[in-house]
């Protein structure tokens, strides 16, 4: 069955393009993966990853085999990444092409297996990041979207939704000072920090608004108190579990 | 002005690239790196600025695909875009300004390799394609190309099999040899099929070093002359013979000779300076040249 820009095998989709011309891994998927695959998203200060650790303990409370990735994990990419920041080395096309090879290694490695392997994989941040900062540093949309032609299409992607000021407000309660690419100081966008991570934020919150219909993302209103929120996460999560067959469970 | 195979990055500015760029493609072992380690100091001779380039030298991903290749545990598709993240860096940071400031730049392998080795790794060629479409089109692109049983001694006698270029990662539970076999044949099928759809310059990479040199001299030559395009024509097979025989002279008397000398022209240039378009080598052409190739072997 052809959906509007994926391919569904099965539970698990993969992203085809609108345009034929445009690529799609000849990927070794089957129909009928008996994993699943849950996303969330959001700027930073959304709550996205409190969200996903208690999704994450909650699936385990309940026998499911769980496992989690994050962005910018891979082990074999990482230091390239960690260099590349260090150094102010990177440029919106080696920034976005490293982000892609890490998501690679952990698509290949872990991903993709353990879906075929029957597990529940959480992600804190996927494709949709990439989209988002990408575009956001003047990468072409089509282009972002292309090379994460490779990606499994989760099950569910959260986006919880927040507004810019809320999301600012909770970081810098939190912790001291931005990163460079992180407040987008690659940019030139201002001198200033905190005025920077602004206004890259701002264009990467404009950027999540567009994908919500793109995508389907499914949006939860991250000012809402975190059990409001992790209430209705956890419902939309169980109705995909109780449809899917063959998940693995703890022994 | 400059072109792109299609997009161009956030910043790319392909107005004043006033160097040149050619590209050395080829298989494993076509010789590749011999012929840039002479076609530098040739260019250099002449007055050029050269700038040479090649996979995994990149200050960003160099030294992480190295490492990561180590491992023998680099899925396809995160090795694929390993490489575009070297490539890229590469071209924003060394080959562009470089080409900014009027260099030739001599890039041993470009992004046909890459698509070459994607493809036949089972990738879609679009998707590969995609990704290099902000790749700048060379002014030349030169393919050395040997077959597979041409190869072969030349890996035996040099540095043995080695994982990746047998691609082991692609035709696992066989020996190394067997391995290297098949994914070297897809390899050069998928550079022949190549080579028609990105226009490039074939040579037949099995005759001697020095022929191969001489015949990129040659063309090389008419890159820098702005006339890319235009091959030599020979009234017959007889005076092509003659030609390649007496660039084959040039050449050796090349390796043989440590410092820049002026008056030694290769017929190419030399012909240039007769300013007749269509290049019809004569003897007239040789004569000097070969009295002092002569003269300097001695």
């Amino acid at each position: 069955m052809n959906t509007g820009n994926g391919m569904r095998l099965g539970p698990f989709e993969v992203f085809l393009p609108p345009e034929l011309s445009s690529p799609r891994l000849r990927h070794p998927a089957e129909p009928g993966f008996p994993g699943r695959l849950f996303v969330v998203e959001g700027i930073d200060g959304s709550g996205k990853s409190t969200q996903l650790s208690l999704l994450h303990k909650w699936l385990e409370s309940k026998g499911y085999g769980v496992v989690f990735s994050t962005w910018n994990s891979s082990e074999l990419v990482k230091d390239t990444t960690k260099l590349g920041k260090k150094k102010k080395m990177l440029t919106p096309a080696t920034f976005s092409l490293i982000h892609a090879t890490d998501f690679a290694d952990r698509v290949e490695r872990n991903i993709l297996p353990l879906l075929k392997a029957g597990a529940v994989v959480l992600c804190d941040r996927y494709i949709y990041t990439a989209f988002a900062r990408d575009v956001a540093r003047c990468m072409d949309r089509r282009w972002v979207r292309d090379l994460y032609g490779f990606a499994a299409r989760p099950a569910v992607a959260f986006y919880f939704r927040v507004p810019l000021e809320t999301a600012i407000g909770r970081l810098t309660t939190a912790r001291d000072g931005f990163k460079f690419y992180e407040a987008g100081l690659d940019l030139g966008l201002s001198d200033d920090p905190t005025e920077s991570f602004r206004l890259f934020q701002g264009r990467i919150l404009d950027e999540y608004e567009k994908m919500i219909p793109e995508f389907g993302l499914t949006v939860i209103d991250a000012t809402l108190p975190v059990e409001t929120q992790q209430a209705q996460v956890r419902q939309i999560v169980q109705t995909h579990l109780d449809r899917a067959r063959n998940l693995r469970v703890r022994p | 002005m400059r072109q792109t195979y299609g997009k161009t990055l956030p910043g790319m500015k392909l107005s004043d690239l006033a160097g040149k760029l050619i590209v050395v493609e080829g298989t494993d072992c076509a010789g590749r790196t011999t012929q840039i380690n002479m076609l530098r100091p040739w260019l250099e001779e002449q007055g050029h600025a050269v700038l040479d380039t090649g996979m995994t030298r990149s200050t960003l991903a160099g030294e992480g695909i190295r490492r990561a290749k180590e491992t023998n545990n680099l899925g396809r598709v995160t090795q694929s875009l390993f490489y575009a993240t070297d490539f890229v860096d590469r071209l924003e940071n060394e080959v562009m300004p470089a080409l900014r400031a009027g260099f030739i730049v001599l890039t041993d392998r470009y992004i046909y390799s890459l698509m070459a080795r994607a493809s036949v790794r089972g990738m879609e060629p679009a998707w590969i394609r995609g990704i290099y479409s902000a790749a700048l089109v060379p002014d030349a692109v030169f393919y050395l190309r040997l077959d597979v049983e041409q190869l072969i001694p030349r890996v035996i006698f040099s540095r043995g099999f080695d994982y990746w270029e047998s691609g082991m990662d692609v035709f696992p539970g066989q020996d190394m040899y067997e391995s290297f076999r098949a994914y070297q044949s897809a390899l050069l099928a998928e550079f022949d099929r190549l080579s028609v759809e990105f226009n490039f310059e074939t040579i037949d990479a099995s005759a001697d070093a020095k022929v191969v040199f001489a015949q990129l001299q040659a063309k090389i030559q008419r890159v820098l002359d702005g006339d890319a395009h235009r091959e030599p024509s020979f009234a017959d097979e007889a005076s092509r013979r003659e030609y390649l025989r007496q660039a084959f002279d040039y050449a050796a008397a090349a390796s043989l000779r440590r410092s820049p000398d002026p008056s030694f022209q290769h017929p190419v240039a030399s012909s240039s300076a007769h300013g007749s378009r269509a290049f019809q080598p004569t003897a007239a052409h040789f004569s000097s040249m070969n009295a002092r190739a002569t003269f300097d072997r001695k």
